[in-house]
């Protein structure tokens, strides 16, 4: 038997929280049957079909889901391995993305693993359920394509929809590509099941959702030793029948709101950990952030999703320029990452965070976020705010370059985020 | 009959509901038959007050408290997660009122009934908003006062299980409190069927009616006696019965025992008469097509 | 570590394991419920003072042993009553005033014809001062005194001139309405008790009064065993009977041979018996009543099934000669008679019709007019105006045909018991005659020997509960429906011999039939308060008779009071 305390996060939510871990962890049940060849191999293929692979690797029971573009082929290819009997379990074909996350608690409340995918204005439409299922502390996990909010409409990439869901209690992951897809549902798993708060897993439509790239399936066995089954403590009971989540009073309230924000500080830790483990098994990790080249760099571009790709290759030209620029992935927005970015960018002296994102009557929102995390380190560095992508709209590594020099012209912040247009 | 009533307190006492509450009369009855087994779902309406607020609550099976346009879904989604871990034995009940079944929760509603997925939703229609003060619902009858229709709901009330028979569901059947054996065996009977059972569940409300706290089952009964409310099931959507041979009384006989209808004309009543006839033959002749 | 799981769950989200039965909601409510049982009408209504919604509850609940007993507890006659009563019960039954009255009688023949309960269940109380009782006359009311007493306690002696007990029912009631076997059951249940039965020993004749001085109480319940006659022309010729002879012979066993036609005079029960009788030995039967078919004391369904099997009338008709006819035959001249003013009972006078006559023919003559008591051998002090008083001493007292009441089985029946209460009573040293007011069921003098026996034993005399109305009633809750048609014997098969008319309720029926009860005032565990209450606050325990209620929740809606279609629940 492994040390039950293998995984177990540095807890700053008292004893109570630990021992939650603690007997949860005792209570492991071994992972049950082998998964079809078919699937556990090496293939081609989009960010959908990936994040489809990642919810059958997980064994995961019960899958409820409505179609929106683009989606629809996480949900088409689940259902036909639904069909074929590669997926061993329930597709629930609601008539909503509102009864979907519904149904998804409810199941997960029964004690079994969840999964949903949607967009846009599925998202939003869920809304409502999203902090029902952080109260409730499932761990539903879910795939999000970003895509933009109407109106106007338009099916293409842009994060405000998911972003627009950050105090909904999710865990929030943002994935450059579809194997960080893949890889990133079944971490995904891994710590909301360990806190008790649902996942979501944001990949942008077409950049990452329909891109079609080598993406390396794990093998059964290893996700197997990876992701224990799940196992919740608060579930219903007919031997001894309780009544969840009724109406509390306000100290009460603020008592689980508060335990629950406690959960969420630990996923830090948390996901850090299951990140290391996942490399001994797979080869492969990511981090909360991950810094490239920053060590001497004098302007750090910030970057969340598909556009952190284009500005590695965009570094790498003003590198070979012979410019001093570093890049900074933020791979998890909730809980924000506020001390490792403190960490990584104290002492640097220009920041250019590009969002691909707005929030209307502030600005980006990744520069938001980490404007205030950055706000009491003593050498802080400054900080400019570009929106570029908006709208699905291309950024180039020249656009990446445009951003870099505009920065380095600069000496003081705008008040208001600069938005790139092309001419 | 008597002797094989269970006492069984499921629905224990010490809620809230007002004195006379038509609808914690039909949860009684309604969990009596379920019995343990039971996982139910409420959602936020008159329920959640009788619910009880933590620690304690009323409710004697596990119960989840989900949000009001998504009973059934919840259900559903209870019942697929104990599927998948065999738990055959156990039923899940959703509990909803006439607002989260008619209007807010109808869309979900109908997407359980068309997956078929395996609850008993059972509808507690006490014909307006109650839990918020008494607003009107697509449940209201017409010409009845609400906060929101102060001169009188100007439409009809919906008729709900035309539309769950649309769904071609295995079981829908209308009861109320006043024919409690009635209801009870409905229960057990949608109890052995699996997929989507729907029970549309007339519940009188002394306070959003306008009416005494003793008279609930009486106007459950006159409702049914007078036709306003027939006792019937459907089956897959196609076969109709009439389970209970109505007195045919004149609707006065039950709109005048009520404050809401009290501003009630003549040609109102006669028109609610006319409205109530007019969809007797329509449930008659449905009854008949299949002998 | 030790963390329960409970707890366990609860550190990641709210669950509610306690119950709100903690919250004292019945502190909202200013009126609580609270049991009001009353008297059905039909309890009051029958003389004996049976329970009949509380026989019928049992009945259908298919508990007929339990319905059994509650009958004996108040009549030890239920088979002859529930064939030969004239049963003022169904009269009486509200559910008349909603649709039809519920067949009561019907089914108390069916109890005690079905029932199987054994005598054991039915035993004497312990009685430390018992005393010696003589009872003369062993017909229905001298045993039915004999029997209550013998519950009491009491060491009973009878006394009955006959070879055999029983009285009209014995030799009166003909074996069609009343079979012979069933009579023997019911008197051999009574004489199970320490009852001593001295036939064949007439008080006066056989021994004197005198004999009976040292029996610490006497009940005296002679029949009415004197034939009277006609008192016209002709009464003495050939072929002219009374009908309590007839009768009695026929009760014998005794060969009776009638002629081709049959003429009977009267219009009581004793007319009816004789020519459904007379049908059965062959004859035509034409029955002659100075009054019509309205004002015959006979009871209804008789004088209908009379009529069926093929008896004439002839109404407003008086005798005033006999005179023999050709052929051997008889002729008798009535006069005939007109509806007049209404008498001191109420009914119709017949007055004659002047001149007008009719004659009819017959190959016989039976009169059935109204028997009278021999009273010689009684003390003098004890008769006034040629009966006896019901309680001329307060160690003498009286019942049946003897006394000033109406001539019925059951009200025999009720003297009997009425007599075995007062005598247990003044043997107590207890003469307070208030006290039988409290065992009363109802107001008009029906006495419950159940009341009897729980207040005696306390020696808490209540007051009697009130008696039900229709009023009361909440007929929302019962659905109109018909009595059932109760099987008879075809016309042919049942002229045929004396076997009985009437065949009884199969089970569903006598299920049905009982259902039908609106048990007014009686609880019968229709579950109404059951169902209908809000709180669940109600427990009813059918075989505990309890009803309780759960006053710290309940929040006095009142719904239970409302509901119960009988007014047993009442808000105070």
């Amino acid at each position: 038997m492994r040390d039950l305390r293998e995984g177990l996060p540095e807890s700053r939510g008292g004893d109570e929280i630990k021992s939650v871990w603690f007997v949860l962890l005792c209570c492991r049940a071994e992972v049950i049957t082998g998964l079809s060849e078919e699937i556990a191999m090496k293939e081609f293929m989009t960010g959908n079909h990936a994040v489809a692979h990642a919810v059958v690797l997980c064994r995961t029971p019960l899958i409820a889901a409505y179609p929106i573009t683009p989606q629809t082929a996480i949900y088409e290819k689940l259902s036909e391995w639904e069909a074929s009997g590669i997926l061993k379990g329930i597709m629930m074909r609601t008539e909503s993305e509102h009864s979907a996350m519904a149904s998804c608690i409810a199941a997960s409340l029964t004690g079994v693993r969840t999964f949903t995918a949607t967009s846009s204005q599925g998202l939003a439409l869920m809304h409502e359920m999203l902090h029902f299922a952080a109260g409730c502390r499932t761990p539903v996990v879910m795939a999000n394509v970003n895509r933009l909010l109407a109106a106007p409409w338009g099916f293409w990439a842009d994060q405000l929809d998911s972003l627009s869901q950050r105090d909904t209690g999710w865990i929030q992951f943002y994935c450059e590509n579809g194997q960080e897809a893949l890889d990133s549902v079944i971490q995904a798993y891994k710590i909301a099941e360990q806190v008790y708060l649902p996942a979501m897993v944001s990949l942008e439509a077409f950049f990452v959702s329909h891109f079609m790239e080598p993406v390396d399936v794990p093998e059964q066995e290893e996700v197997d030793r990876f992701l224990p089954a799940i196992h919740l403590p608060h579930k219903f009971d007919i031997e001894k029948p309780g009544f969840l989540v009724p109406v509390v009073s306000s100290e009460l309230y603020r008592k689980y709101r508060h335990m629950a924000q406690t959960s969420m500080d630990s996923v830090k830790e948390v996901a850090l950990r299951a990140d290391l483990e996942f490399k001994e098994i797979f080869g492969r990790g990511y981090g909360i952030v991950e810094t490239v080249m920053m060590d001497d760099a004098e302007v750090v571009i910030v970057t969340a999703g598909s556009i952190t790709s284009t500005a590695r290759v965009a570094v790498k030209i003003l590198r070979e320029k012979g410019y001093r620029v570093g890049l900074l992935k933020i791979r998890l927005f909730r809980p924000f990452p506020a001390e490792a970015l403190q960490k990584a960018l104290g002492g640097k002296r220009k920041i250019a965070v590009i969002d691909r994102n707005n929030s209307m009557g502030s600005g980006g929102i990744f520069c938001q976020e980490l404007r205030a995390a950055l706000v009491h380190s003593p050498d802080r560095p400054v900080t400019f705010s570009y929106i570029a992508g908006i709208g699905g709209t291309d950024v180039t590594p020249e656009v990446i370059q445009k951003i870099v020099f505009d920065a380095m012209g600069r000496d003081e912040p705008e008040e208001k985020p600069i938005w790139v247009m092309e001419e | 009959m008597a002797s094989s009533v269970q006492e069984l307190n499921l629905l224990r006492p010490g809620h809230a509901a007002c004195a006379g509450c038509g609808l914690a009369i039909g949860m009684k009855l309604v969990l009596e038959v379920m019995g343990p087994r039971t996982v139910a779902v409420i959602v936020p309406s008159c329920e959640g007050a009788i619910g009880g607020v933590y620690p304690n609550t009323s409710y004697g099976v596990p119960t989840f408290h989900s949000a009001f346009e998504i009973a059934a879904p919840t259900a559903a989604g209870i019942a697929n997660g104990l599927k998948i871990q065999g738990r055959d034995d156990i039923q899940v009940l959703a509990f909803a009122g006439d607002g989260g079944t008619f209007d807010i929760g109808l869309q979900s509603l109908s997407g359980v009934a068309k997956n078929n997925d395996d609850i008993l939703y059972v509808c507690l229609d006490n014909e307006a908003y109650m839990n918020t003060g008494i607003q009107v619902s697509s449940a209201t009858p017409s010409y009845a006062w609400t906060n929101t229709t102060p001169e009188g709901n100007p439409r009809r009330k919906k008729n709900i299980m035309e539309i769950m028979a649309a769904h071609y569901n295995p079981y829908s059947a209308t009861a109320t409190i006043g024919y409690p054996r009635d209801l009870q065996q409905k229960i057990t009977k949608a109890k052995g069927i699996r997929g989507t059972k729907f029970i549309h569940l007339l519940v009188p409300c002394p306070t959003g009616w306008r009416t005494p706290s003793d008279i609930s089952p009486e106007l459950s009964i006159l409702a049914v006696e007078t036709n306003v409310f027939p006792l019937y099931e459907v089956e897959e959507g196609r076969k109709y019965t009439i389970n209970h041979e109505p007195r045919r009384l004149p609707v006065q006989a039950y709109l005048l025992k009520q404050g809401r209808f009290k501003h009630l004309g003549e040609e109102q009543i006669r028109q609610v008469q006319r409205d109530v006839d007019e969809e007797w033959e329509k449930l008659k002749h449905r009854a008949s097509l299949q002998g | 570590m030790n963390i329960p799981t409970d707890s366990l769950c609860e550190l990641v989200i709210p669950i509610s394991y306690g119950s709100t039965a903690v919250i004292e909601t019945g502190k909202w409510g200013f009126q609580k419920p609270d049991t009001n049982l009353l008297t059905a009408p039909c309890q009051e209504a029958c003389p004996a003072g049976i329970n009949i919604p509380e026989v019928l509850y049992f009945i259908s609940e298919g508990r007929k042993d339990e319905a059994l007993f509650s009958m004996l507890m108040e009549n030890p006659f239920p088979g002859a009553c529930g064939r030969a009563c004239f049963h003022p019960c169904e009269a009486n039954c509200i559910r008349a005033q909603y649709d039809e009255s519920v067949s009561i009688q019907a089914l108390e023949k069916y109890v005690s014809d079905r029932a199987s309960v054994q005598i054991e269940k039915i035993q004497p109380i312990a009685n430390e001062s018992a005393k010696r009782i003589a009872v003369v006359g062993g017909g229905p009311s001298g045993l039915s005194c004999a029997y209550f007493l013998s519950l009491l306690g009491h060491r009973v002696t009878i006394f009955e001139a006959k070879r055999e007990p029983g009285g009209v029912l014995r030799w009166g009631v003909p074996e069609y309405r009343l079979p012979k076997s069933i009579l023997r059951k019911e008197i051999r249940r009574i004489l199970s008790l320490p009852i001593e039965m001295k036939t064949g020993v007439r008080v006066g004749r056989d021994i004197p009064f005198e004999d009976l001085d040292h029996f610490d109480a006497i009940f005296l319940s002679p029949g009415a065993g004197l034939n009277p006659s006609l008192g016209i022309e002709g009464e003495g010729l050939k072929k002219v009977w009374k009908g309590g002879e007839f009768l009695e012979r026929i009760n014998s066993k005794e060969k009776v041979i009638l002629g081709k036609e049959t003429l009977v005079v009267g219009g009581g029960n004793t007319a009816i018996d004789v020519a459904r009788s007379a049908l059965r030995l062959g004859s035509q039967v034409t029955l002659a009543y100075r009054r019509t078919r309205n004002e015959m004391p006979a009871i209804r369904d008789e004088i209908h099934e009379a009529e069926e099997e093929g008896v004439r009338f002839e109404f407003l008709v008086q005798p005033v000669k006999i005179h023999p006819g050709k052929k051997k035959r008889l002729a008798v001249k009535f006069q005939r008679m007109k509806l007049g003013g209404p008498d001191a009972t109420g009914r119709s006078r017949a007055l004659p019709v002047k001149g007008e006559f009719l004659t009819l023919e017959t190959d016989g003559l039976i009169t059935a007019v109204g028997e009278r008591v021999e009273l010689a051998w009684v003390p003098k002090p004890f008769v006034k105006n040629d009966l006896i008083g019901l309680n001329p001493s307060p160690r003498v007292f009286a019942g049946g045909d003897a006394v000033d009441q109406p001539r019925t089985i059951v009200t025999a029946i009720a003297a009997g018991k009425k007599a075995a209460i007062s005598m247990d009573l003044s043997l107590r040293g207890n003469s307070d005659k208030a006290l039988l007011s409290r065992i009363r069921a109802g107001k008009k003098g029906s006495l419950s020997m159940a009341s009897y026996l729980s207040m005696r034993e306390g020696e808490k005399w209540l007051e009697p509960k009130g008696v039900a109305t229709y009023q009361q009633m909440n007929p929302i809750y019962f659905k109109a429906s018909h009595r059932v048609k109760i099987r008879k014997r075809s016309r042919a098969k049942s002229l045929k011999k004396f076997s009985e008319v009437n065949m009884g309720l199969r089970p569903e029926e006598a299920r049905l039939s009982a259902q039908r009860c609106f048990s007014c005032g009686t609880c019968n565990y229709c579950y109404n308060c059951y169902f209908f209450c809000p709180e669940g606050a109600v427990s009813l325990d059918p075989f505990l008779k309890t009803r309780t209620v759960d006053f710290d929740h309940c929040k006095g809606c009142g719904t239970c009071a409302k509901a119960c279609p009988r007014a047993v629940v009442e808000m105070r």
